[in-house]
């Protein structure tokens, strides 16, 4: 009789793959998140992003040595119960399974607002429920696209986020030769400096810009080679979001339009000020501003909406994707019941939880749309919400699980790195201090700090200025955390403990089905030494 | 093929080089009179000349190794 293998992830995904899965999600956040910062923090918007692009670059250089050192589905749940044990593990997993169920529904939202600029009935205040229709067909066919399997949706990928680069690159390029006027820009930053609550609400937004480098922690499992593939992408990934999430503020702010823009009353007005209090105009910011760059922008206004929405649409995507294998990785660890884990077996993908969770993004989009769907939701929102709907809605939450999940990953790096050192680090955190801990030579990473003060200051900001995330966010939590214990006692697990694991053996595995084996035999070696350097130092 | 493509690429890292200079070169005039308002745009014109040098670095040891 043959052998019937367990079915697992297919390795799959090529340096190129792992590149644009990242960049499908964090280079399609600036389209969601460019309109929403502007609208908050006016004349502050860039210094909003260049606050959490400075994070951001802490957080991309944290999962960049965590997924190197640990190439497994997961990503910032795996290090953080690797790191801290299962519930905060589980905390973390769950913060960013939010994430990742917001991101589904949040950018199949945004792509029918970029879609909307080419076909208006697609945001007619008059007819809500197109819209509402429209998203709800995008997230079921994704979900049906990633049953079916991820070298597809890859291939995909990887052609649209390379038109993308070219794109904005040309809308940058035309925009800051032809439209930039420094002394605008400084003008506009003096005369519109936004008040301290409308900037922090402006930078816990523009943490939203910068969210989903965690898909290429996701895709480390089905990456070839990820510890030498994912520190080259991860950086690359890094660096061109970082410089297209400033470019796009400081346009912005210091853009001369191509056409003048009025007001109701026929005031002329800055760029920057179309989209306070204007939803329709926050979803598709980018589209916008490109239609204002000169010359350029004659050709942009035809295709930038297009190229958005599918862009927009394939982030959506490495939300059902990313959330589906979370699930799988939290499963695989006994902190969600087995049934995540079951991979089917002609398309070898996680179905039971790309289903469940794509179910969790449609019940999101319900609650952000029931405002403009129905009167009596919009009075219930206005009491307890000060009256956000829709995209508020959904950025409230996304930040809110952005912020905690890191908060988490940062303090997971500095515990790995005291308790876990001899796990070869192909690429590791710049700026360290070295040390020695229960006898082994560590290093303590100073970014780390640094990082961990900027996520957790955005975390309070978002908790402070948003009455969605305050409220939804914990409870998401709470809700989990409450499923948690109920599943482990069942189980009959340790509740407040971990499990007993074998972390060596398992990171030789890790390791091996990586294709690591160099790292490996390192690996290896740094246990044997350890343990001779303990035995000899052990007490007769 | 692939000669075409490195060319393509470093042309366009060039540019990425060209346009941070620009915009540093437009920002600092602004320093006296702008302050901390002008931060933010030279944090992005020294991005863009640091990534475009990266990634001229890298093909230039690409070349030298075909």
């Amino acid at each position: 009789m043959p052998d019937k293998a367990t079915p697992e992830l297919r390795r799959s995904v090529t340096p190129w793959g792992s590149f644009s899965w990242g960049y499908s999600d964090v280079g399609a956040d600036i389209f969601v998140g460019l309109g929403l910062v502007l609208a908050a923090a006016a004349g502050a918007s860039n210094v909003a992003f260049l606050f959490a692009g400075i994070v951001y670059v802490c957080i991309g250089l944290a999962y960049t040595e965590l997924a190197a050192t640990y190439p497994v589905a997961g990503g910032g749940q795996y290090f953080v119960l690797r790191g801290l044990g299962d519930i905060f593990g589980f905390i973390a997993g769950w913060a960013v399974l939010l994430d990742f169920t917001i991101d589904v529904t949040l950018f199949a939202w945004t792509c029918v607002d970029y879609s909307s600029q080419l076909l208006p009935i697609l945001t007619e205040s008059r007819f809500p429920w197109i819209h509402f229709i429209v998203t709800l067909s995008l997230i079921v066919g994704l979900c049906v696209l990633n049953v079916i399997g991820v070298r597809e949706s890859t291939a995909f990928n990887g052609f649209v986020s390379a038109l993308d680069v070219l794109s904005e690159t040309g809308i940058l390029c035309f925009g800051f030769l032809f439209a930039f006027k420094p002394d605008l820009l400084v003008h506009n930053m003096h005369m519109y400096w936004p008040s301290t609550s409308d900037l922090m609400l402006g930078i816990s937004l523009s943490i939203i810009s910068f969210v989903g480098l965690e898909s290429i922690s996701q895709a480390a499992q089905e990456t070839q080679r990820p510890a030498s593939i994912i520190p080259r992408t991860s950086v690359a990934l890094i660096l061109t979001i970082l410089i297209f999430a400033l470019a796009y503020s400081n346009l912005a702010l210091g853009m001369q339009p191509w056409h003048p823009i009025v007001d109701a009353q026929g005031h002329a007005i800055q760029f920057f000020q179309i989209f306070h209090d204007n939803q329709d105009n926050q979803g598709k910011a980018v589209a916008l501003l490109a239609n204002q760059v000169p010359y350029y922008g004659a050709f942009a206004a035809f295709y930038v909406p297009i190229l958005g929405a599918i862009l927009l649409l394939i982030s959506s995507n490495s939300g059902v994707f990313g959330s589906s294998r979370i699930a799988y990785a939290m499963s695989s660890k006994n902190l969600l019941p087995s049934m995540f884990q079951r991979v089917h077996a002609k398309f070898r993908t996680p179905m039971i939880s790309i289903v469940c969770f794509s179910a969790v993004a449609v019940l999101e989009l319900i609650f952000a749309a029931l405002p403009s769907l129905d009167p009596g939701a919009k009075a219930i929102y206005a009491h307890l919400f000060r009256g956000e709907k829709g995209l508020d809605f959904l950025a409230d939450l996304y930040a809110f699980g952005a912020a905690t999940s890191y908060s988490f990953v940062f303090i997971a790096l500095i515990a790995l790195r005291m308790f876990d050192p001899l796990s070869p680090r192909k690429f590791k955190i710049p700026l360290n201090i070295p040390m020695t801990v229960r006898g082994e030579r560590v290093e303590f990473p100073i970014v780390a700090v640094i990082g961990f003060l900027g996520i957790f200051a955005i975390l309070i900001f978002t908790l402070f200025t948003h009455p969605i995330g305050r409220i939804a966010g914990p409870t998401w939590l709470l809700l989990g955390i409450v499923f948690y214990f109920i599943y482990r006692a069942r189980k009959k697990l340790p509740l407040f403990r971990s499990e007993k694991r074998d972390w060596r053996k398992q990171q030789v595995e890790i390791l091996r089905s990586a294709g690591e084996l160099e790292l490996m035999d390192e690996y290896i070696a740094n246990v044997k030494a350890s343990d001779e350097r303990r035995t000899r130092t052990a007490p007769t | 093929m692939r000669n075409a493509a490195l060319y393509s690429r470093g042309l366009l890292s060039t540019l990425i080089v060209a346009l941070g200079v620009v915009i540093l070169v437009r920002m600092i005039p602004l320093a006296h009179s702008g302050g901390f308002a002008i931060l933010p745009g030279v944090v992005l014109g020294l991005a863009l000349i640091a990534y475009g040098v990266h990634k001229i670095s890298l093909i230039v040891r690409i070349r030298r190794t075909q």
